[in-house]
Order: C-alpha cells, then sequence, then structure tokens
C-alpha cells in the first residue's frame, strides 16, 4: 500500500469515527440522567451513581407493558411480512395489469400520516366490536404497514433469478414449494430488514394502541412511558431516561441478532433497487 | 418461425390456461394483504376523505350532528396564514432534514464505509443505526435533552470558550432538522451502502486510470449507476419526513410561535387540540396531495421506471 | 338555530332522566335497592398522568367502601394514561357509543358545557336535587361550573383550583417591604417588579406565563389573570357574542407588552418553552432567583417531598398574595377542576349516581383534594383541620380565592380562540406588533372562525 491510500485511508476512518462521535453525543444526558438520583435536563456526571431509577421502573406493570409491546410489535412484524412476502409474488412475477396503478397506490399511501386517520379507525372497529384488544390492534398496524411492506417486499423479490425457481419446477416443486424453499432462503436479508423495519415502527408506535385499547394492562410500553410526564411540565427526567434505556435495549437487541444472523449483511439495499 | 396454423389455437389455449391460472393465483396470494388492507386501512382511509368535507368535531354540537359542508373546509385552509406557514415549514424541513441531511450525509457514510477499516465501518455503522432504531418519543427527548439549557451542547460550547445560544429558541427548525437528520440517516446509509456495493469496480477503476477526479468518478460514473437506489430512497424518505409528527411535536410543539409548525404538528393541533376533526382530515388529505407531486417530481426529475 | 338545536336534542334525555329517577327515589335507599343492583358492572374512566395516580388511589379507596354497600356489584376502572388533549380525545370517542362509553367519567369542567352539547352526558337535576349537601355544601362558583350554559348539572365538582401571586419572602423583606405583602392594583404589582428589577440583579422580578409554547397555561395563568381584572371579559354571557374588541383586551396586552420590553419578566427563551413554568418552579424558584410568579395553587407541590423537586425550605421563601384588580377595588382569580359525570348511555344511572355521591362526601372529597393538593369545592371540607394544615396552609390562601375566582367561557370555540390569545400574547411581548394591532389581528382570527355573527366589541 503506498503512502498516499494509507494516508487517505487513515483521512476516511478518522472522518467516519468524528461523524461517530458526532451521532452519540446527544445519548450521553440519558445515561447520564438515567444512572442519577436528582436527573435533571443537564447532563452531569452522576454523584453517587444509583441503579434507583433503574429499579422503580421495573414495576410489575411496566414489565407486563414490556411484555405487551413485544407480542404486539412481533405478531404485526411476523403477519406484515407472511402477507407482504405472499403478495409480493404474483406482483414480481406475473405480468399483472393492474400492478403498476397497485404499486403506485401502496406507494403512496405511505405517506398518510396515520394520527389523521384514527378516529375513523376507531369508528370501523367499534363497528365490529373488536376495540381494545391486543391482537385486533396488531390486525391494524398491520394493515398500515403492508403497503411499505409489499414495495420493499416486490423489489427484493424482483432481484431473485427466475431461473432457480424453474429448476426447482422441473424437480416437481409447486409454486408455493418453490416460494418456500428457493426463494425464501435468498430473501433471507430481505425478510430481515421488513420484520425489523415493522417491527421498529410497531415498538415505537404511541397513538395507535392509545387510542384502540382500553383495559390498562393491555397497555404497550409506548403509552406507559407517559406515566413519567406530567400536567404541569413535571417530568420525571431520572425515570424516563432509565425507561427509554429499558425501551430501547430489544430493539437494538434484535437488530445486533438479525446482523449476526445474515453474517452481517444487513441491509435494505434490495429493497430500493426498483 | 415454423409454426403451422394448426397448432397456433392450441398454442393460444394453452398460454390462456396458463394466464388464467396465474390469475388465479396471483388473487389467492394477494387475498390476505388486499383483504387485511381494505378493512382496515383502506376503509378509514375513505372515511377521513370523507370527514374532510364535513364539520364533524370531538365535541359540541357538530360531534353527533355533523353536517356535509362541501369544500369549506378547503375554503378556510387555503385562506388560512397559519395554513401555508406550516406547508412552508414542511418544505424547509423536507429539504433540509430528508433531502439534504439524511440523502447527503447517508451517501457520505456509505462512501466512506467503502474504504474504511472493518472496525471502525462496524463500531460507526453500529452507532448511526441505534440511532435510528431508537423508539422516536426517547429520540425526542434525547434531542431536547441535549439542546436545553445546561444540556450537553451547552456544555461543549462553554468548554470550547463559545456562546450558548437557547437553541431550542433562537435557532428551532435547524434543531429539528439536525434532530431528523441524526435520527434517519442510517437508514440512506442503508440503502446507499447495499447500492454501492453493486457498482463493478473496473468501472471506478477505468475511471481513475482515465484520470477523471474524483468528484468526476462520482458524479458520472457512481452515481449514475446507483440512480433507481437514489430515487426510490429520495421518495421513501420524502414520505415518511412529510408525515413525521412525534419527533417535532415533542421537541417543540410546532413553536416557538409557528416557526417549527410542520403540517403533520398543525393538522394535530386542528383536530385534536381545537377538537375540529373534519378540517384536521381535510389537512391530512393535502398531505397525501404534496406526497403524491413531490414524488412525481422526483420520478420525472430523474427519468426513471418504478 | 343552535340553541333549538341543543334543546331538541336534550328534551328526550331530560324526559327518560326525570322518570328514572322518580322510578329510583321510590326504591329508595336500603338493602332491597342495594340488592337489586346485583350482578351489574359500573365502569369509570379517569386520567392519569405523571405518576399522579391520585385518582386511582381516591376511586379505590372509594371503590371499596362502595362494595360493602352494594355487594355483589363491580366496579371497573379504565385508567387513561395521558396528557389532557389526548384524555380527551379518548373520552370523547368512547363517549360516542353505548358499547365503549363508561357509565362513569372524570370531565373538566370547562369540557363538560361541550360534551354535553355533543349528547354525551347525562343530566342529574333530578339527582342533585334530592341531596342535600349540594345546596348546603358545594361554592356556588363550582356548582356553575359543573353546568351547561342553561342551567342543566352535568356533574359533581371534586376539586377546583385558583391562580394568585407567589413571592420571595426574605427578598420583600430585604428590599423593605412589609410581609404578608398585598398588591391592590396592577400598578403596586409593577411598581414592585421596578424595584427588584434595579436592586436584584440576576433575578426574574415577575415570571409570567405567555406565548403559544405554554399553551393554556398563557392563557389562563396569564392574560385572564389580567383580562378579568378589568371591566371587559371574552365572552358576553347576555348575548352570547365572543367580545373581541375592548379596552380591557388592550390595556392585558399592554401590561404583557410593558414587563416583557422593560426587562420586568423572564427572558424570552425562558417563556416561549413548553418547560417555561418547570425552569421557574423547580431550578430558579430554589435558587431565590424568581421575586414574582403568577401561577396556580398545584406549583408548591413541585417542592414537597413527592415533588418533582423537593426542597423543604419552600415554606419559610415563598408566600402567596391575590392578584388585584386592574385599578384596584378587589381581586382575581380563574379555575377550572374536575367533576365526576355519568354518560348519557349508561344503563345503570342510579348506581352510578350513588357512586358519585359516595366519591364526593366529605370525607373521600377531602382525600381527593388532599391528594392532588387542589382546592375543595366543599364548605365543609374546607373547614376540616386536615385540609386547613395541608400545605402548610398553603393550600388554605389559595382555597380562600374561591370567593372572587371566575370560569373560562366554557364552549367548544373556546381552545381555538385561547390558541389566538396565546398568538396575540406572543406578537406583544415579542415586539412584532403592538397591543393594538395584536388585538386587531385577534379580532380578524375569531370573527373568521365563529362568524361575524358571534362576535361584538365592548366599552
Amino acid at each position: 500500500m503506498s503512502m498516499r491510500t494509507m494516508a487517505s485511508k487513515g483521512l476516511v476512518n478518522l472522518i467516519l469515527i468524528l461523524i461517530g462521535v458526532l451521532f452519540v453525543v446527544p445519548l450521553l444526558w440519558v445515561i447520564t440522567a438515567a444512572l442519577s438520583a436528582n436527573a435533571s435536563l443537564a447532563v452531569q456526571w452522576p454523584q453517587p451513581v444509583s441503579f434507583g431509577n433503574f429499579a422503580q421502573v421495573l414495576s410489575a406493570a411496566n414489565v407486563r407493558a414490556f411484555a405487551n409491546s413485544l407480542s404486539l410489535s412481533f405478531g404485526t412484524a411476523l403477519f406484515a411480512v407472511l402477507f407482504a412476502m405472499l403478495a409480493a409474488y404474483p406482483l414480481s412475477r406475473y405480468q399483472l395489469r393492474f400492478r403498476r396503478p397497485f404499486m403506485y397506490t401502496v406507494l403512496f399511501v405511505t405517506g398518510l400520516p396515520i394520527t389523521a386517520m384514527m378516529v375513523p379507525v376507531y369508528e370501523v372497529y367499534n363497528a365490529l366490536n373488536i376495540v381494545d384488544s391486543l391482537f385486533w390492534t396488531g390486525a391494524f398496524l398491520v394493515a398500515s404497514s403492508l403497503p411499505f411492506a409489499i414495495w420493499m417486499m416486490k423489489n427484493f423479490m424482483d432481484s431473485v433469478p427466475v431461473e432457480l425457481e424453474e429448476a426447482a419446477w422441473v424437480d416437481g416443486a409447486s409454486v408455493f414449494g418453490s416460494l418456500v424453499r428457493v426463494i425464501l432462503p435468498l430473501m433471507r436479508p430481505g425478510l430481515a430488514a421488513v420484520g425489523i423495519f415493522i417491527f421498529v415502527g410497531a415498538w415505537g408506535n404511541f397513538f395507535v394502541p392509545f387510542i384502540l385499547i382500553q383495559s390498562s394492562q393491555l397497555d404497550p410500553a409506548s403509552v406507559t412511558i407517559y406515566q413519567f410526564f406530567s400536567e404541569y411540565g413535571m417530568v420525571a427526567y431520572g425515570q424516563l431516561a432509565a425507561y427509554s434505556i429499558l425501551y430501547t435495549l430489544p430493539v437494538v437487541f434484535l437488530y445486533v441478532v438479525a446482523s449476526r444472523w445474515l453474517g452481517g449483511a444487513f441491509n435494505f439495499g434490495g429493497a430500493v433497487k426498483g | 418461425m415454423t409454426t403451422t396454423p394448426a397448432t397456433l389455437p392450441r398454442a393460444s389455449a394453452q398460454e390462456s390456461r396458463t394466464r388464467r391460472r396465474q390469475a388465479a393465483r396471483a388473487a389467492l396470494f394477494l387475498a390476505p394483504a388486499v383483504v387485511a388492507m381494505t378493512i382496515f386501512f383502506f376503509g378509514p382511509v375513505l372515511w377521513t376523505f370523507y370527514i374532510s368535507f364535513t364539520n364533524v368535531a370531538l365535541t359540541g354540537p357538530t360531534a353527533t350532528h355533523y353536517q356535509f359542508t362541501g369544500l369549506k373546509n378547503f375554503s378556510i385552509m387555503f385562506s388560512s396564514r397559519s395554513f401555508w406557514q406550516a406547508v412552508l415549514v414542511s418544505l424547509y424541513y423536507l429539504a433540509g432534514s430528508a433531502l439534504i441531511g439524511q440523502t447527503v450525509l447517508g451517501l457520505l457514510l456509505a462512501l466512506l464505509m467503502q474504504r474504511a477499516n472493518a472496525a471502525v465501518r462496524a463500531v460507526v455503522g453500529g452507532i448511526v443505526i441505534a440511532a435510528w432504531v431508537i423508539p422516536e418519543i426517547v429520540k425526542a427527548f434525547t434531542w431536547f435533552a441535549f439542546l436545553s439549557q445546561g444540556g450537553t451542547l451547552d456544555n461543549i460550547l462553554q468548554w470550547l470558550g463559545l456562546p450558548q445560544p437557547a437553541w431550542l429558541f433562537t435557532q428551532p427548525l435547524l434543531s429539528v432538522i439536525v434532530a431528523n437528520t441524526w435520527a434517519g440517516t442510517a437508514f440512506s446509509m442503508m440503502v446507499y451502502s447495499a447500492a454501492l456495493s453493486g457498482v463493478p469496480g473496473e468501472l471506478v477503476e477505468a475511471a481513475r486510470i482515465d484520470g477523471a477526479s474524483l468528484w468526476q468518478t462520482l458524479f458520472r460514473v457512481v452515481l449514475p449507476v446507483i440512480k433507481n437506489s437514489i430515487m426510490t430512497n429520495t421518495i421513501l424518505i420524502t414520505l415518511q419526513t412529510l408525515g413525521d409528527f412525534t419527533l417535532v411535536y415533542a421537541m417543540t410543539g410546532g413553536g416557538p410561535g409557528t416557526q417549527t409548525s410542520v403540517l403533520p404538528v398543525y393538522m394535530y393541533q386542528q383536530a385534536f387540540s381545537f377538537y375540529q376533526l373534519g378540517y384536521g382530515s381535510a389537512l391530512s388529505m393535502i398531505l397525501l396531495l404534496i406526497g403524491i407531486v413531490a414524488s412525481l417530481f422526483y420520478i420525472k426529475l430523474l427519468r426513471v421506471e418504478l | 338555530m343552535l340553541k333549538t338545536g341543543f334543546m331538541m336534542k336534550a328534551l328526550p334525555g331530560l324526559m327518560a332522566v326525570a322518570a328514572a329517577g322518580g322510578l329510583v327515589s321510590t326504591l329508595a335507599s336500603g338493602a332491597a335497592s342495594a340488592a337489586s343492583f346485583k350482578g351489574q358492572t359500573l365502569t369509570i374512566a379517569f386520567q392519569v398522568y405523571g405518576g399522579g395516580n391520585q385518582n386511582t388511589i381516591w376511586l379505590t379507596a372509594v371503590k371499596k367502601q362502595f362494595l360493602k354497600m352494594y355487594p355483589g356489584v363491580n366496579v371497573t376502572f379504565v385508567p387513561i394514561n395521558a396528557s389532557e388533549n389526548q384524555y380527551y380525545t379518548k373520552l370523547d370517542l368512547m363517549q360516542q357509543s353505548p358499547r365503549t362509553a363508561p357509565d362513569i367519567c372524570v370531565e373538566d369542567t370547562f369540557l363538560v358545557n361541550s360534551d354535553a352539547s355533543a349528547g354525551y352526558l347525562l343530566p342529574l337535576n333530578k339527582f342533585v336535587n334530592q341531596w342535600p349537601a349540594w345546596k348546603k355544601e358545594f361554592y356556588p362558583p363550582m356548582q356553575k361550573a359543573a353546568e351547561a350554559t342553561n342551567g342543566t348539572v352535568y356533574g359533581v365538582p371534586f376539586n377546583t383550583d385558583t391562580r394568585g401571586i407567589y413571592y420571595d419572602m426574605p427578598m420583600f423583606r430585604k428590599l423593605g417591604v412589609k410581609v404578608p405583602w398585598q398588591p391592590h392594583s396592577w400598578a403596586d404589582v409593577l411598581r414592585m417588579a421596578h424595584l427588584i428589577k434595579s436592586k436584584e440583579p440576576g433575578v426574574v422580578p415577575l415570571w409570567f406565563m405567555s406565548g403559544k409554547p405554554m399553551g393554556e397555561a398563557s392563557t389562563m395563568q396569564g392574560f385572564e389573570m389580567l383580562l378579568y381584572g378589568t371591566h371587559n371579559t371574552l365572552y358576553d354571557n347576555r348575548t352570547g357574542k365572543w367580545i373581541v374588541q375592548s379596552p380591557g383586551f388592550l390595556d392585558s396586552l399592554q401590561f404583557v407588552r410593558t414587563i416583557f420590553t422593560q426587562g420586568l419578566a423572564e427572558p424570552l427563551q425562558d417563556a416561549l418553552t413548553p418547560q417555561s413554568s418547570v425552569i421557574a418552579t423547580q431550578q430558579l424558584m430554589p435558587q431565590q432567583k424568581v421575586g414574582m410568579l403568577l401561577d396556580g395553587v398545584w406549583e408548591y407541590s413541585n417542592w414537597l417531598p413527592t415533588g418533582g423537586h423537593p426542597w423543604p425550605q419552600w415554606h419559610s421563601v415563598y408566600g402567596v398574595a391575590k392578584m388585584p384588580k386592574q385599578n384596584g377595588g378587589g381581586y382575581t382569580s380563574l379555575s377550572g377542576g374536575w367533576t365526576l359525570s355519568i354518560s348519557s348511555k349508561t344503563k345503570h344511572a342510579q348506581l352510578a349516581w350513588d357512586f358519585i355521591k359516595l366519591a364526593t362526601d366529605r370525607n373521600n372529597m377531602l382525600k381527593i383534594d388532599l391528594l392532588d393538593g387542589n382546592v375543595t369545592p366543599r364548605r365543609d371540607v374546607a373547614a376540616m383541620p386536615a385540609y386547613k394544615k395541608a400545605g402548610q396552609g398553603m393550600l388554605a390562601q389559595f382555597a380562600a380565592f374561591n370567593s372572587f375566582t371566575q370560569f373560562r367561557p366554557a364552549y367548544a370555540q373556546y381552545p381555538t380562540i385561547s390558541n389566538d390569545i396565546q398568538t396575540a400574547m406572543e406578537n406583544v411581548m415579542t415586539n412584532s406588533a403592538t397591543p393594538q394591532q395584536a388585538m386587531q389581528q385577534y379580532a380578524r382570527a375569531v370573527t373568521t372562525y365563529v362568524g361575524a355573527k358571534h362576535v361584538e366589541s365592548a366599552r
């Protein structure tokens, strides 16, 4: 390696490290506040370091809220990925007359702010008598993430060569069989990317479960986080920070596991190759 | 072509049979998604569309007995200064955080990572992605604390001997733009990393050997190859940024004044603080329209097929 | 139009309640009626926010007593964990359908009127008329707050709040001002602010909520505390119109301009943030960097051991004074507060009423009012020693403001109009409009919103 390329490589690493530092600095407060017994908005080294906030935050009700979040988000991601995968197959493989308008519609509705729709959604749910159920709340989250999921999944599927499938057909596999045995394994990164994207969205969503769920024992963590705020601007910063860390961990964990499983190939590349 | 006329009808019959079978299978495969979306998503969307032409409210006399008021919500909207202000703020927010911030920084990160040390790539990539996966409300609070008076940023500036303006007050729009750039860059970074890995190395080398500068190589060789990725990424983050609500609302509440009142925040206030559900729905229809127009604009600009 | 429409809708409801009331009164109280409720389930919706589960503690205690009186009855809680806007969105949605409507809900007095006109609430006149405590113990202004504009009662208030001036007693003594201090006009307040400014550098003379980020707090703790001390108000009850231009409105804006442009109020960056009151009460007041704060009764609870910033010495530092009217001749305070109301869709009206009656009796009312440190709507509670001692006597001082306090115009349009007031305040405090211009902009905005037929100017 020449001096020149070594120097430029060093520069590249340096810039990246700098950007990394810039990205990590805003997160410092969350950590110091979580470990501090009397945290405020100001960042200060906790004296003494205390885990009291975490102990307080880990109440039975909050643990239940995390469990609710987990089942809601996991269920949503699972069904959305399954439905999107099935829908993506004909859209990717067949010459369908309605394909283009369908894809455009599906793309554009992703721009609708869900907040605006929640009152009509509630009316529909009330008419069907399915308010106050984690399962049906998940059903809405599935339906509202499907447009994006189908869109991404179709693009992933486009990048899987048809020839592989045809070989499977020759060996006597059915269409569904080849989808499961040939296409799916090749789409692992895509499935993980879409699944995590939907999981993250459902995990952080406040307004949907807030409107559609009534029993407090069904509330997910995104709703119960508001216990740390109050009417006149009083906020329990330390507990909020501790709760935030616990709230973020599962998502980060999921990401790490997924990228390990995929050998570091986790990316959205396939989704947007068009 | 040696096909005899006699075999033609048989071939087309077979073809049409395949087509019919394909259509049936397509219907079967699409059914779960279409049924779910129709009941739970498109139904409410149509309902939202309908009530945007009514005076329905959450409380008061028109909560239960509302009327169809035609285009009144829209005419009120178009003559309202706060609405145009919200449109303008939304466009700044979109341009600043999505188009300039996330795409440019995302592309820069992707380009740098191609040449970086594996360890640096893993750690920095991990940090950037961590910022993205953090739940929205936590992001908002993190940034609120970071920028507030006596917050981390003030401490750093003080240490450097620099002035410490009240960021959320003096530079509210810049503050939310930077926060959203931080929050969303990972997505673009991942998209571009994947796209760049598909650019043939020989192409870049050939250009360098021909004496092209770094910029020339980037703009004449690399970017044209990943044009499709650029466009779809831009559309996706545009639609997401336009509908973005939590981050801005929790950081600034749309203020001071209306300086960060992006359309979803304005809509939320109208619908849920002032109980004007009909008007709020009309606003969301406009938001949808802006998203469509922006997407079509990119498609035209970059001359690509979806 | 609007009025007749409302009456038409309310009439059948009124008649139904009249019938139900008659039926129930024949059953009277006692074992027979208690048994007849067996197997019924009451649902109660209320707001919980900020770890503030006072409502939960109170209602849980009431529930326990209630179940002893009515064995075999179920009481289910629907706690809603959200800010006020979100609580309202949720509650209004639930109230629209018999299937989801809670039998009892906790209502903001301010929204009682709009929710009643939306047909969500059950008139309670039949019930309160047969309840001796209603006439004897409840302060009339509180009763009025639980009524719709036509006089129909829609809830039983269980707490309220009043507003006044917190002031730094040691600082005032140091400046040679006699404590307890009580200003008698706006000029007295401004004179004091000027004195603090000249003698105590680094101290905010008068912390005053203003502008949009603080939302309703700016309107209620700030602007209306001024306006309702002039000859004018926001709404003309006689004509049913919004008053969009008046000398009082102009003078109130002038006051805002004076304090913010002459350095008598907090710096703009501390005013124009949703955290304004937190900065004052949790950061600066404990350091004695605020001379006066115009705010509500709840603020001292920040400094209690359970509050956001425990501060044991608070009581020897901050005292409270009444907010004077503009030119003397009395004092002013604004009040909000909460009621227990019954849904119009309930199938258990009598049982729900019995629960409310129990929840708002003397002892249970004392419990909730002490829990959230708010002003009680009942005379007999105010006279109890436990109440008089609360908050080192601060609570009782604020409770005394009950005699002159006023309420906001309780109409569905109010939140939008309140937002226009905040805009006017902000334009004036940032000096981007004169009070005159800001009032004209306000008049235009309100006129566009409610229609030219529903506004007027006052002299």
